[in-house]
C-alpha cells in the first residue's frame, strides 16, 4: 500500500496544491524568509503548528472515513482551529482539488460521506482510507505536505538552488515523523501560529500575488 | 499546590445578578468587588512549577459576571524537577462573562500552561482577554502555552493553542515575541471583517472575533490588540 502513500504525497498529483505557497509568499514579502536558514525556520514553524493540526485531522478523518456524522464534526473542529478566513479558503480549495482527483483515483463509497466543501486534511484522511492506507500514513502525508509545497514555492519565488531546498526539506524528515507520531497519540492538536494568520490575511488582500495563499 | 476557585452567577430579583457561590482555596482568594464582579487575589508567590489552579465559573442565563485579578501573576520555575505550572479556567456561560486577568509574567526557566474552556449557551456571551510577558526585566524568556476552546451548544467555534518561548512551535527567530495579548469576544457582534495591524490581527468568529497582537513591549502589544477591538479608543501606533 506504500504506492498509494507516495501518490498522495507526490507534488505531481493534480490536486491544485501547487497554486498555494502556505504563507511563504507573504513571509518573503515581510522579510521573514530570505535564505535557506530562514526558510528552514519557517517550515519548522509551519510543520509544528498547522502541519500538526492537519496531521491530527487527517488521521482522525481516515479513522472516520465513511461516517458522515464524525466527518462533519471533524470539519467543525478544523474550522475552530482555522479562524483565519484566508486560511479556511485555502484549505477548502485544496480539499476540493484533492476530492476531485481522489474520487477518480480511488473510487469508494467513503467519499460520499464527506461534508460539502471539506477542509483539505479531512479529504486527505478519506483519500488515505480509500487508497487502503492507515491513520499513521494519513498523519504522515499531511505533515509532509505542510512543508513540501511551501518549500517548492520558496524555491520558485526566491530562485533558490533546488538542491539546497530539497536538502532543507529532507533534513526536516525526523521532525515530520515526530509531528505525525504525536498527532496519533494525543487529542486532536490545536497548535496555531498568529504570525501565519496575519501573513495569510495580508496576502489575501494583495492584488499582486502569484500564489492563492 | 492545588488551588480551586468557584464562582456562580445567577439572575436575581429585578434583573440583577446574585453570586450564590464565591469560594476559593489554595493560592488564590476571591473577593466580591461589585454587584457582578469578583477579583482574584494571589495569597502566595507564584505560581511555581507544579502548581495547578482550577477556576470554575458558571454564569446562568440572564446573569452577568466580571472576573479580574488585582496584580500580575509571576510564574516561577520549580526547584529540582522541571514541571509546568497550570491555570485551567472552565466556564459555562448562559449569560455574559467578562474575563480579564492581569498579565502573566513567565520567569526564565518556568513553563506556564493556561487553559480556557468555555461552553456557551444559546444566549451566552463571552469576552476573555489574555496578556503574557516572557521573562522579567533583563531576564531570559520563560515558556507559555495557552489553549482556548470556545463552543456553543457543543459546536466548537474556536480551538487554538499558542506556544511561546524557547523550543515552542510558534516561537522561532526572527519572530519570537516576548509579549502577547489576545481577546476573544463572542456575543451578537456579527462581522466578517478582518483587521490587520503591525504584528496584530483580528479574525471573525460566529458572533464575534478574536484579536491577537505580539511584540517586544507588553504595553504596546496591548494597545495594538485594543486598537483592533470595535469601539476601542486607541489607534494602532504606526
Amino acid at each position: 500500500m506504500t504506492a498509494a502513500l507516495l501518490t498522495l504525497a507526490d507534488s505531481r498529483l493534480p490536486a491544485g496544491g501547487h497554486t498555494h505557497s502556505g504563507g511563504v509568499e507573504q513571509a518573503i514579502a515581510a522579510g521573514v524568509v530570505s535564505d535557506p536558514g530562514s526558510l528552514a525556520a519557517f517550515l519548522r514553524r509551519r510543520l509544528n503548528t498547522s502541519g500538526a493540526v492537519a496531521a491530527g485531522l487527517a488521521a482522525a478523518a481516515c479513522d472516520a472515513a465513511g461516517d458522515a456524522v464524525r466527518l462533519a464534526h471533524l470539519d467543525d473542529e478544523a474550522d475552530a482551529r482555522t479562524p483565519s478566513p484566508a486560511l479556511r479558503r485555502a484549505s477548502r480549495q485544496q480539499g476540493r482539488g484533492l476530492l476531485r482527483v481522489g474520487r477518480r483515483a480511488w473510487p469508494a463509497a467513503a467519499w460520499d460521506a464527506l461534508p460539502a466543501f471539506p477542509h483539505h486534511p479531512i479529504v486527505l484522511g478519506v483519500a488515505a482510507a480509500a487508497g487502503g492506507l492507515g491513520v499513521r500514513d494519513a498523519a504522515q502525508v499531511a505533515a509532509y505536505l505542510s512543508i513540501s509545497g511551501p518549500a517548492t514555492a520558496a524555491q520558485r519565488l526566491l530562485a533558490m538552488d533546488p538542491l539546497t531546498v530539497a536538502a532543507v526539506t529532507a533534513r526536516l524528515a525526523p521532525d515530520v515523523d515526530d509531528v505525525a507520531a504525536r498527532a496519533l497519540t494525543a487529542a486532536l492538536p490545536a497548535a496555531t501560529d498568529p504570525l501565519l494568520d496575519l501573513l495569510a490575511e495580508v496576502h489575501a488582500a494583495r492584488k499582486d500575488r502569484f500564489f492563492a495563499s | 499546590m492545588k488551588t480551586f476557585v468557584e464562582v456562580v452567577a445567577r439572575p436575581g430579583p429585578g434583573g440583577r445578578t446574585v453570586l450564590p457561590v464565591v469560594r476559593a482555596s489554595g493560592q488564590l482568594a476571591v473577593r466580591r468587588t461589585g454587584p457582578t464582579s469578583v477579583h482574584l487575589v494571589a495569597t502566595a508567590f507564584g505560581p511555581l512549577g507544579g502548581d495547578d489552579a482550577e477556576v470554575s465559573l458558571v454564569v446562568e442565563e440572564g446573569a452577568t459576571l466580571t472576573v479580574r485579578s488585582v496584580a500580575a501573576a509571576i510564574a516561577l520555575p520549580s526547584r529540582g524537577e522541571v514541571l509546568p505550572s497550570a491555570q485551567r479556567i472552565t466556564a459555562s456561560v448562559g449569560g455574559t462573562l467578562d474575563l480579564g486577568l492581569e498579565p502573566t509574567v513567565v520567569a526564565a526557566c518556568a513553563h506556564h500552561l493556561a487553559e480556557l474552556t468555555v461552553e456557551l449557551g444559546a444566549a451566552g456571551a463571552l469576552t476573555a482577554t489574555e496578556q503574557v510577558l516572557l521573562g522579567r526585566t533583563g531576564e531570559e524568556p520563560g515558556r507559555w502555552t495557552g489553549t482556548v476552546r470556545v463552543a456553543r451548544d457543543g459546536r466548537p467555534l474556536l480551538h487554538t493553542t499558542v506556544g511561546l518561548g524557547p523550543c515552542q512551535a510558534a516561537w522561532l527567530p526572527p519572530v519570537a515575541p516576548r509579549a502577547y495579548a489576545s481577546t476573544v469576544h463572542i456575543g451578537n457582534h456579527e462581522t466578517n471583517d478582518v483587521l490587520t495591524g503591525e504584528d496584530a490581527v483580528r479574525l471573525p468568529l460566529p458572533g464575534g472575533w478574536v484579536a491577537t497582537a505580539w511584540g517586544t513591549d507588553l504595553h504596546r502589544v496591548v494597545r495594538a490588540a485594543a486598537a483592533l477591538i470595535p469601539g476601542a479608543p486607541v489607534r494602532v501606533p504606526a
